[in-house]
């Protein structure tokens, strides 16, 4: 009964990280890309005057697409044009299963392990449920019966046909040196460091391998310079045009749960997982005490600055809006001085003096931190890239994964064949 | 213009190895993007966005904006309906109906003046073809927005008490 | 015959031509001109048309002179075109440039002509023009502004010649001289639109059409007057699917250049308020679509049109009529004013069709008998029958009746089932006018409400027996007249004659 429990924990965690990071994901591209542009990017809507510099708009958008009509083409094929978004969906969130978001915790005795199942072939079921992610698309391309959605749909299965290919490959690559299918083997492989200075993460022994892996994962979440299934510039908007309300909310959301586990992949894959490089696990648990001081005092320091910026602010702009905005910037400062009175009252429980069952908990959670701060990063990567890059021309596309990814897959698969035989 | 002297095809440039990889350019093209990204984080007042409902553009004396009807002395429109305006406003959005003026000085003057300003294209080639300056541009709003479209189609009266600071 | 030679060209025109008429020949355009006018007297006082003669000193005016064998005139030349210009200068000196009030604008003779032969950088002062009255009512269709006038004294000749009423005038002399009417009269005839329509300048203007439309945005189409059996040729000039005026037509065999006023107003009985609009059964309105024809159900029936339907639809009512009785309406209706230039005492535009068709027209009496002894149905197309109370009367008595027609009225009212068709303007077809001249019309306004043409109508009426275009009708049609060498779907523009007419007149 136990398993059971924790599994549903793992689960649940798992699920609340992804749908949470999805209306940030998408604040951070809306933002990301205004300011990348010169914009200032969506600043308007408010809850009692807080704008949280345009955070709220993912949840206005959240309730207008939730409330607005249902507009659905006459000629659809009903079940599939209904199933679509939610395959799209699930098949997004369901790679998840065997990532490995933390080594170990420890509760009342139990040493459970961060994964919610930890196969044996874990990475061939990441490949299989990446590819299932077409059908999702292709589903919702074909039934909703017009050209241009199913258009998109074919470009959705080309691409995928032509680029988990080169994925494959190049995970091959990591797994022989690895030796290992298993995920959390292959996290756990890359704590070590090589020449005793260098961590043994899968971007340093596979290089070649990473850059092949990365570019795939690109394609695979139909994401730009790969995003021809969408194409608004030739189709419209691609396989999503025909859906409305939460429908296309649904396909929007997939996308996003879609970057998250491309960024998780990468992470676990060619950055170390939850592996805090030169810090492994008995150094964090030894020193969990400094740490977690040091961790504390930081928040101070930054709430502080934050509070103090805000309460410039809210001197320069008494009056500048004239409504309810202007209690922004106080109520900003305010939050900014509770975090750090929290902290300061976190401080006077002498977080110096923690037992070991406290310290190895800090060191998990600092590993939790550890991966989660790098699936911001590969995520917000996925944005950046968006908004530098243009699109790919289809044959380009085509060009590039069967002439070039392809070959150099290949070459990359031999030659760690042979180093690691001979080595 | 001459095309002697020029290549019979465009040819682009040739791209060196490390170009042709493309692995540099699209990280010094990240570099860009994220050169932008932090110098707006820290200057946000400097961007070029105008925060429009509170800020304002300020435009030209010659700015076009919705139309405005000329007064006589007494208040009456300067318009003779002569139609010169609506024959020659190229979205056609003019329509006048001509009636007799008690005074026989003026002869003519317009019973109803309509603009639709949704067929409006704000040329100003009614301003020009109005030979008693009855008709101009000047109010300088471009503010112009409704919630049913009959209430785009603008009358006489409307036309005649059009600035928005209220004078004629 | 004259041989002559202008701007280097050679002509030969008959004798006794003058010679406006030869160079208007030989330039393929008139000279520039306000006071000549084919259909009235030389009255030489615009001086604008003056051409050079070889030979004489001085410039002379084209319409006053006649033709000479072996003359050499150009009208082309410099001291010709600056002539021109300085003249229409003298004619503006007073005229007080109100185009964008006027509405002769866009048909204006001073406008045009000035646009072509004009000075452009005009040397006339603004400041010290002489003011006369302006926007005179002269009579009840009628409006006159003094200043604009050029007093080319056309509408002086046409009321002393074409009229002879005689009440235009000019008055005054030298820059005071202005046109009016004569002290206590009014400018009340019945031919009084045709001054607006010949005067070159907005001096006079209609009444009816004033300030309606400025003219360059009306569509014209051409038709005949359904006023009378004359059947004067007309212009219907339309906008936006509305009549605004009427004007007369050249056609040298009816009209000539004029018509009556009170032609000019039968546009508004097509934008009138007791038009039919829908179909109705006792007063229900109907769609097209749920009409029931049981009424036509049985043999036999009376038939009646009017003489103010077309040939095509008198001929398919004779079609429907089948077995039943055919009558050609009430017999002397109306009849009314006539003078001896152009109304004619019959005001309806095709009582001869209703002889060239056979269809023998009745008096109320035997009309009213006819009703009542009729078991089948009876079918009324046009005209207005029951304005004779014992034809109302046993209209109201038969209870199976279908009145065809475009505007309500007794006949209207007293009948079962009611049709709405369409008015001259809405329909194309032909008229037979008083002489039997057979003058076609075509539509130039779309139809009001969702009234239909009659002779499709009629031809839904009739069943499948009936030919589905006005073509196939008229073809049918002429075969029925033994007009087989005829076209009916393309008479001549000056309308097919009786055998044995003569035709008159220039083109």
């Amino acid at each position: 009964m136990p398993i059971v429990l924790e599994s549903l924990a793992k689960i649940v965690f798992m699920f609340l990280l992804i749908l949470g990071m999805v209306p940030v994901l998408i604040w951070a591209e809306r933002k990301g890309a205004a300011f990348i542009q010169d914009r200032t990017g969506p600043n308007r809507a408010a809850i009692g005057g807080v704008r949280l510099a345009g955070l709220v708009h993912p949840i206005a958008d959240v309730l207008k697409l939730v409330f607005k009509e249902d507009v659905q083409p006459d000629a659809r094929h009903k079940a599939m044009y209904n199933m679509a978004p939610w395959a799209a969906m699930t098949i997004a969130v369901s790679s998840y299963a065997v990532i490995p978001f933390g080594d170990f915790i420890t509760i009342a005795g139990r040493k459970i392990p961060l994964v919610v199942a930890d196969l044996q072939v874990g990475a061939l079921y990441v490949l299989a449920v990446a590819s299932l992610g077409t059908y999702g698309v292709v589903m919702g391309g074909w039934a909703a019966n017009n050209k241009f959605t199913f258009l998109g749909g074919i470009r959705a299965t080309a691409q995928m046909i032509s680029y988990e290919i080169s994925m494959g490959l190049a995970l091959m690559g990591l797994m022989l040196v690895f030796a290992s299918l298993r995920i959390t083997d292959i996290v756990a492989g890359q704590g070590d460091l090589i020449f005793g200075f260098l961590p043994k993460w899968g971007v340093v022994v596979q290089p070649l391998g990473f850059v092949l892996f990365i570019t795939a994962v690109f394609a695979e979440t139909n994401r730009n310079p790969f995003d021809l299934p969408e194409g608004e510039s030739e189709i419209v908007a691609g396989f999503h045009l025909e859906y409305s309300s939460l429908k296309f909310a649904l396909f929007f959301m997939a996308e996003y749960c879609h970057m998250v586990v491309g960024a998780a992949l990468i992470s676990a894959f060619y950055f170390g997982g939850y592996q805090i490089p030169w810090l492994p696990r008995p150094v964090l648990e030894a020193h969990a005490g400094g740490l977690l001081t040091g961790k504390l005092i930081a928040i101070i320091i930054v709430s502080g600055i934050f509070a103090v910026l805000f309460l410039r602010r809210a001197q320069k702009e008494r009056n500048k809006f004239g409504d309810a905005r202007d209690r922004e910037p106080r109520i900003g400062a305010g939050l900014w001085l509770m975090v750090a009175a929290g902290a300061a009252g976190a401080l006077l429980l002498k977080p110096w003096h923690i037992g070991p069952q406290g310290a190895e908990m800090v060191a998990s959670i600092a590993q939790i931190f550890a991966f989660v701060g790098k699936v911001v990063f590969f995520a917000w990567l996925f944005i950046w890239v968006r908004w530098t890059l243009p699109r790919f021309r289809y044959d380009q596309l085509m060009h590039l994964g069967w002439k070039v990814m392809l070959p150099l897959g290949l070459a990359n698969l031999v030659v760690t064949a042979v180093v690691m035989a001979l080595v | 213009m001459s095309f002697e002297g020029l290549p019979a095809k465009a040819t682009g440039k040739k791209m060196t190895f490390l170009e042709s990889i493309y692995l540099v350019e699209i990280v010094r093209g990240l570099g860009v993007t994220i050169s932008h990204l932090v110098k707006n984080i820290f200057a946000t007042e400097a961007m070029p966005t105008m925060q429009y409902p509170e800020e304002k553009r300020v435009y030209s004396d010659r700015f076009r904006g919705r139309h405005h009807l000329m007064q006589r002395e007494d208040g009456t429109p300067r318009c003779v309906a002569c139609q010169m305006c609506s024959t020659y406003c190229p979205a056609d959005c003019i329509t006048i109906e001509g009636a007799e003026h008690p005074d026989p000085s003026i002869e003519k003057y317009p019973a109803s003046f309509e603009i639709d300003l949704l067929r409006c294209v704000f040329c100003g080639l009614c301003e020009e073809a109005c030979p008693c300056d009855a008709i101009r541009l000047d109010t300088g709003i471009y503010e112009i927005a409704a919630d049913d479209r009959a209430k785009f189609v603008v009358d006489k009266e409307f036309l005649l008490h059009n600035k928005s600071d209220g004078t004629r | 015959m004259a041989k002559l030679t202008i701007d280097g060209k050679e002509i030969e025109v008959p004798d006794g031509t003058s010679l406006f008429d030869a160079c208007r020949e030989a330039r393929g355009e008139p000279l520039p001109h306000f006071c000549y006018h084919p259909d009235l007297s030389i009255a030489g006082v615009c001086r604008l048309c003056q051409v050079e003669v070889e030979g004489m000193p001085k410039l002379t005016i084209a319409c006053n002179t006649g033709v000479r064998d072996g003359m050499v005139v150009s009208t082309r030349n410099e001291r010709v075109t600056q002539a021109a210009q300085q003249i229409l200068e003298m004619h503006l000196i007073n005229h007080p440039v109100d185009c964008p009030i006027c509405d002769q604008a866009g048909e204006c003779g001073l406008q045009n002509q000035y646009m072509k032969y004009g000075l452009y950088d005009s040397e006339v002062e603004i400041a010290d023009k002489v003011n006369k009255a302006k926007a005179q009512v002269i009579g009840p269709h009628v409006i006159l502004d003094k200043e604009r006038c050029v007093l080319c004294s056309r509408c002086v000749r046409f009321c002393d010649e074409v009229t002879g009423t005689s009440e235009m005038g000019i008055f005054n002399r030298g820059n005071r001289a202005e046109i009016g009417t004569a002290p206590g009269v009014e400018l009340d005839n019945n031919y009084s639109l045709n001054t607006v329509d010949i005067c070159p300048v907005g001096a006079l203007t209609s009444r009816d059409f004033r300030f309606q439309k400025r003219v360059w945005m009306l569509k014209a189409a051409n038709s005949i007057c359904p006023g009378c059996a004359t059947g004067c040729n007309v212009r219907l000039d339309h906008e936006a699917g509305r009549l605004y005026r009427i004007k007369p037509r050249y056609n040298p065999d009816v009209n000539g250049r004029w018509m009556c006023d009170r032609g000019r107003m039968l546009y508004k009985a097509v934008h009138d308020e007791n038009r039919l609009l829908d179909p109705a059964r006792g007063g229900q309105t109907l769609r097209w679509a749920e009409l029931d024809t049981d009424l036509l159900a049985g043999d036999g029936g009376l038939f009646v049109t009017s003489a103010h339907q077309s040939l095509e639809e008198m001929f398919l009512l004779k079609k429907l009529a089948a077995g039943g009785t055919v009558c050609g309406g009430l017999a002397g209706s109306d009849t009314g004013d006539s003078d001896e230039l152009l109304l004619n005492a019959d005001h309806t535009p095709n009582r001869q069709g209703l002889g060239l068709l056979d269809l023998p027209e009745m008096n109320g009496a035997a009309l009213a008998e006819a009703i009542s002894g009729t078991t089948g149905p009876v079918v009324v197309h046009g005209g207005n029958p029951a304005g004779e109370d014992v034809v109302a009367a046993a209209l109201r008595g038969h209870g199976r009746t279908v009145y065809i027609g475009s505007h309500d009225n007794e006949t209207a009212q007293a009948c079962n089932l009611v049709l709405p068709g369409a008015v001259w303007a809405e329909k194309a077809g032909i008229f037979a006018n008083r002489d039997g001249r057979l003058q076609a019309f075509s539509q130039s306004v779309a139809r009001a409400g969702s009234s239909r043409e009659d002779w499709r109508i009629l031809a839904e009426l009739a069943g499948g027996e009936v030919p589905g275009s006005l073509r196939a009708v008229r073809e049918e049609l002429a075969e029925a007249l033994d007009l087989t060498e005829v076209n009916l779907n393309k008479l001549p523009a000056r309308g097919l004659a009786p055998v044995g007419a003569t035709s008159g007149g220039e083109d």
